[in-house]
């Protein structure tokens, strides 16, 4: 009995429990409400399970950089930048092999060099980043011209590397979803049970007090930058095989989308508080926001205005419930 | 242990000089501590207190002067260096990360782990605990935040990690400044059981009430020279009092 008490308190001392909560009404109001249901129809989850791995693996990265106490919003432009990259090693006639590697590996050179800004040249992330963003999308810009580039010229459908990534298994449930799983179990494992984990939350916490401890805060932040280089690389070559497509316009909004769905999932803006399964459960009620308020009938071009207002919604309650749980 | 060594101080620090830019902030200090020793190194704002401590921890050096440790010569420029002599320093605040567990505090940067550096978390949760109880603290949840604990209980916190991992000479900063009277009290009590675990404490402050209940031996320092060194039954809270406001060399006043 006593056990069960202590089960149901740890849940409600969770952070992102409150998001759970509002995932779960959200899941039912749009359930009910939605046109013949069509949110629960397997058309609806088949492409919700192509687009939530998108989002959920940058913002994967972008909230444990958080919770290590920085910002990352050029993933807004490595992703393009390194999906553009891709492609073009397609069109380049690359042996095949090596593509996905040169291709992550740029995100990760891209990673470390935001991380070198942060850490050496000592610019603190949101503009360091912010410089990235705009420098890597104006030599995207003038390299491609803003012209899409399609893969099918230079990749037949049906190879196994676009299985292995987009292809779908048994009942037709997309390959993302298991990269989403696999990224979050690999990060979950690595935040919450690696040393290397515990470091991140101290270095965001209180970095003085790790750096006494002869915590390296300046290695555990360059890594994180580069494990979000790393993921936006990987989801770009996912987006771009899933579009069958380079586009210039990839990656747009993706930095604030990351941050908001890791603050929906209980990370701290102030770094030091967070979770992996919270920055999930995040991805997963913003992407749910938006899909379902499309089909409940909301205007698509005026979505934001919606998600937004529902962002703000969702502070702002927590702020009451965090008032309340502490009384 | 060879604490019988005790005709040699466990660390003495010889005619330390420290300059930053134009400001002389030692002038050739002489301090030591010897084995199983409580010393309250006190003195005014500026005296020079801090940066005697952060020499010795390694976070400035010295510009001149030697440092000996346990008998022998030791060069210490990085707070790793400091550390791996068993020199473990605690400052007020900032030795924990609020709102990471109790566990996860006393083993930041030592963390046990099993395979792939994987964290053996029952070892973290059972040890932090147990050497939280030495130093007659009960906390029961390793996995509570700091953040939910008072004052004193954080300070048992930070103390239970350097008490963990072994420390021969323990560095408190002002370990009471933001405590009520209570919480002083309990952090007290922690300073007496690292006695008794046999590890020598330096206690900074302020508070000459606190360091009179637990230091045996006083050295007052004001600008960046030492004014006395005396034991605790050859003076009284009145005359160190005294001594630091008024900033004059023991010698002028006490001309014996």
């Amino acid at each position: 009995m006593k056990a069960r008490e202590s089960y149901i308190s740890l849940i409600f001392s969770y952070k992102a429990s409150f998001t759970l909560i509002v995932f779960i009404a959200l899941i039912l109001v749009f359930s009910l409400l939605s046109p013949n249901h069509v949110f629960v129809k397997s058309d609806n989850l088949g492409a919700l399970g192509k687009l939530i791995p998108d989002l959920g693996i940058i913002s994967m990265g972008v909230g444990m950089l958080m919770i290590g106490g920085e910002f990352d919003l050029s993933v807004a432009s490595i992703i393009p930048m390194s999906s553009f990259i891709f492609v073009k090693m397609l069109e380049w006639q690359f042996p095949m092999p090596l593509i996905p590697f040169i291709t992550i590996l740029v995100g990760i050179v891209m990673g470390y060099i935001n991380g070198l800004l942060v850490t050496k040249v000592k610019i603190p992330s949101f503009i360091a980043t912010l410089g990235t963003m705009m420098f890597w999308r104006g030599v995207l810009y003038a390299a491609s011209r803003m012209m899409p580039i399609g893969i099918r010229a230079y990749l037949e459908p049906g190879t196994l590397f676009e299985k292995i990534l987009v292809g779908t298994i048994k009942g037709g449930i997309p390959v993302q979803i298991l990269w989403l799983i696999f990224f979050t179990l690999i990060l979950g494992f690595l935040l919450h049970f690696h040393k290397f984990g515990n470091w991140v939350f101290v270095t965001g916490d209180n970095r003085i007090a790790a750096r006494a401890m002869g915590i390296n805060t300046d290695m555990v932040k360059i890594v994180c930058f580069m494990i979000v280089g790393f993921l936006c690389s990987f989801m770009s070559m996912m987006q771009a095989l899933r579009i069958e497509s380079f586009a210039a316009t990839q990656g747009i909004g993706y930095e604030l989308k990351a941050i908001a769905s890791s603050v929906v999932g209980g990370t701290s803006l102030a770094g030091g508080i967070g979770s992996v399964p919270g920055i999930l459960l995040g991805t997963l009620t913003i992407q749910i926001l938006e899909n379902g308020l499309i089909l409940l009938g909301a205007p698509v071009f005026g979505i934001n205005a919606f998600i937004g207002a529902g962002i703000i919604a969702f502070a702002v309650l927590n702020v009451y419930i965090e008032k309340w749980k502490t009384v | 242990m060879d604490n019988l060594n005790n005709n040699k101080p466990l660390v003495e620090m010889k005619d330390i000089h420290k300059w930053f830019g134009k400001v002389y902030a030692l002038r050739g200090v002489d301090f030591h501590v010897n084995y199983n020793e409580i010393v309250g190194l006190v003195g005014d704002n500026g005296a020079g207190k801090s940066t005697l401590i952060k020499i010795l921890s390694g976070f400035h050096t010295a510009d001149r002067g030697e440092i000996y440790f346990e008998g022998k010569k030791v060069n210490i420029r990085t707070p790793k260096d400091a550390k791996n002599l068993g020199i473990e320093t605690v400052y007020q605040e900032q030795a924990l990360a609020p709102h990471v567990s109790i566990a996860r505090n006393v083993f930041m940067g030592r963390e046990p782990t099993k395979i792939l550096g994987f964290l053996d978390r029952k070892k973290m949760e059972k040890d932090s605990l147990e050497t939280i109880a030495k130093l007659g603290l009960k906390l029961r949840n390793p996995d509570t935040v700091v953040e939910a604990l008072s004052g004193g209980q954080r300070q048992g916190v930070a103390i239970a990690r350097v008490l963990y991992f072994k420390a021969k000479l323990v560095i408190l900063d002002e370990p009471t400044i933001a405590l009520s009277v209570k919480e002083s009290q309990q952090v007290m009590e922690f300073i007496k059981q690292l006695k008794e675990e046999g590890i020598s404490v330096i206690f900074i402050t302020h508070n000459l009430y606190h360091a009179f209940q637990i230091a045996e031996r006083f050295v007052v320092l004001s600008h960046g020279e030492k004014l006395t060194d005396v034991k605790r039954e050859d003076t009284n809270i009145d005359d160190l009092s005294l001594l630091i406001t008024s900033g004059k060399k023991v010698s002028e006043k006490m001309s014996e």
